[in-house]
């Protein structure tokens, strides 16, 4: 109680601070490098005018990160558009949608597991594992929508199993999930034999090659999930208690949420969509195989990423996903249309990807 | 101070031990409705583990833990809570990302009417009206409900988590520290804010190492030292040099 009242003086402006007893050491004394808006938000009185510049940045910068992404969109479209003559026609841009549709589904169900905070990389293993279960059953005489029941039972497994270990105990989903996600795959091969198994009959083909009006089926079940996904993201209390959870777990447990549950629920939701997604191409493909799961993963995240979701979690948006799934439909189908290596692709989508988490720093930066 | 002769909130002779080490021995204490009383005591007098105890963040040893006369045991601080004791923490529990009115319902959403309400959506119009209700009857300024929290400054959030224990009709606030990270300014604002609450009939305890804060807001003060409580002061009859020398036992010594 020596020091119970002690006064420092900051040097930047003409004011005295008070510190209280046991804090003063603590260090709440300004530091000499901040800037002046943050000066300003530590004394807790923002000036109207530093107020409106903070606000406006802010503004200015979610544009760019929301309409950039419109942006890249039409840039990309224009370029293909020009570069080949077949690129706008009806055919094509369906073929494309049906294309990236696949991977459009599982970006839904990771972008709300992301903005909790929590990532799953083990989808492409799920495919793979849910194709060679279903393609085992059918060899076996199985009805093949039984198997593809049994086959979501096995891909909600997974799921469980990636949120009983990541939220029970507490262990990084990001490991987690590349551990099931190797169990899964080797699952896949060992059980296969790298055989693969003709499936086909009672309509299951309509999944992934059939088409109602035209267009494709798997736009349908993309654009299906992506409504329900984006309804929940946005209007729903389950969406605020996922952006809670994301944002700061103890807030959401104090209020009452369960964020375990909701974790819980959703690493079974991705896994389920995966499963479905192996479904969907096992169905286009009209057979099995151990490797269809594998050019989705890095998609599937890509297209999270590039949406503008917050690998830290709390923030993100389906709208975002939604355009960043386009923007990989139309450049995965340009290059195919002009021949290139999908090598140069995967450049062209890594480049993409660290320009989008870099513009998500900067604004994360600004609202400091 | 009080209009009712039950205390909203008692503690008789509540001990905490861990293992042979008392932390709190035979602590009596009561709060009424509509009443500040400050916690005060040097550091490991007992404060924390006092407030921990009240909340149900731990269990004590032995004693009883009453509420409007009704003796209750909290094995958790949810608890506590569903009985209208909520603490407010110094680094507070606001999800950065989420707007004010969204931080104040978290949890406890109005939903809409109808099919709607029953798949889950929430009437954000209704929220927002209500929590701008809450805020302006405390006082409490802050430009826009919508704004994210994230964006405000430490006394604003505190005063958001005040204002969501108020609004979810907390009868007990247990306030820890809640102006030590603050500047000057804000500071004064939580104090004001604290008063308001009070006015409401909500009992409060402070605890806090700001002495001439506790002086000027406190009812009734409690002091603790090593577990036990040495004495009670009240408005008016002493001074923070009275308050310190209770703190550091020299008052004893004196007798």
């Amino acid at each position: 109680m020596v020091c119970e009242r002690e006064m420092t003086y900051d040097g930047r402006e003409n004011e005295v601070m008070d510190l209280n007893g046991p804090d003063a050491t603590n260090g709440v004394a300004v530091d000499a490098s901040m800037t002046d808006e943050a000066f300003e938000i530590e004394q807790g009185q923002l000036s109207i005018e530093t107020e409106r510049r903070l606000a406006r940045r802010r503004k200015f910068l979610q544009r760019i990160q929301q309409q950039g992404l419109v942006l890249v969109l039409i840039i990309v479209v224009c370029i293909m558009w020009a570069s080949s003559p077949y690129f706008m026609s009806k055919y094509n841009l369906l073929t494309a949608g049906s294309v990236v549709s696949i991977l459009g589904i599982m970006a839904v169900t990771e972008t709300l597991l992301v903005i909790a905070a929590e990532i799953d990389i083990s989808i492409g293993g799920v495919m793979a594992l849910v194709s060679v279960v279903l393609g085992l059953l059918v060899g076996k005489g199985v009805n093949v929508w039984l198997g593809s029941l049994i086959a979501m039972a096995v891909a909600g497994l997974v799921g469980t199993i990636n949120g009983v270990i990541t939220v029970h105990f507490k262990i990084n989903s990001l490991v987690t999930t590349l551990g099931t996600f190797s169990i899964a795959t080797g699952l896949a091969y060992v059980l296969s034999g790298t055989t693969t198994v003709q499936i086909g009959g009672s309509g299951f083909g309509f999944l992934g090659s059939g088409y109602i009006a035209t267009v494709p089926s798997t736009v349908y079940f993309f654009v299906g999930i992506w409504l329900v996904g984006a309804f929940i993201a946005r209007y729903t209390t389950l969406g605020r208690h996922i952006y809670a959870t994301g944002d700061n777990v103890e807030a959401a447990d104090r209020s009452g949420i369960r964020p375990n549950k909701i974790r819980m629920g959703l690493f079974i939701a991705n896994s389920l969509a995966a499963g479905f997604a192996g479904l969907v191409v096992t169905s286009e493909l009209s057979s099995s195989a151990p490797q269809l799961g594998d050019p989705y993963l890095l998609a599937v995240v890509t297209a999270v990423i590039l949406g503008g979701t917050s690998l830290t979690g709390g923030r993100g948006r389906l709208s975002g996903t939604l355009l960043a799934v386009a923007i990989l439909g139309v450049v995965q189908n340009g290059f195919a249309l002009l021949e290139f290596s999908s090598y140069l692709q995967n450049l062209v989508t890594g480049c993409l990807l660290i320009l989008a988490v870099l513009v998500d720093q900067f604004v994360r930066r600004a609202e400091r | 101070m009080s209009d009712s002769t039950t205390p909203l909130l008692e503690a008789r002779g509540i001990t905490k031990a861990y293992g042979n080490v008392t932390a709190l021995t035979g602590i009596n204490f009561k709060l009424f409705g509509g009443e500040i009383v400050g916690l005060v005591g040097d550091n490991g007098a007992g404060k924390s583990t006092l407030v921990k105890t009240l909340c149900g963040a731990h269990q004590p040893t032995g004693g009883q833990i009453l509420i409007e006369g009704e003796e209750v045991t909290f094995s958790s601080p949810k608890e506590s809570r569903e009985r209208g004791i909520e603490v407010v923490y110094q680094d507070l529990a606001l999800a950065n990302e989420l707007s004010v009115a969204e931080n104040i319902f978290l949890g406890r959403e109005m939903k809409r009417a109808g099919f709607l309400g029953r798949i889950g959506t929430m009437d954000r119009k209704a929220m927002y009206a209500s929590a701008i209700e809450t805020l302006e009857s405390l006082a409490i300024e802050i430009k826009s409900v919508e704004a994210r929290c994230g964006m405000m400054s430490g006394g604003q959030r505190q005063a958001v988590a005040v204002a969501r224990a108020i609004m979810w009709g907390s009868k007990v606030l247990l306030l820890d520290e809640p102006t030590a990270a603050l500047a000057v300014a804000e500071s004064d604002k939580i104090a004001g804010l604290v008063a308001g609450v009070k006015d409401k009939g909500v009992g409060v305890i402070l605890v806090s190492h700001n002495l001439p804060q506790v002086h000027e807001l406190c009812d009734r003060v409690v002091v603790l030292l090593r577990g036990r409580v040495v004495t009670e002061l009240h408005r008016g009859e002493y001074s923070i040099d009275d308050m310190v020398s209770w703190i550091t036992g020299a008052a004893l010594h004196k007798k």
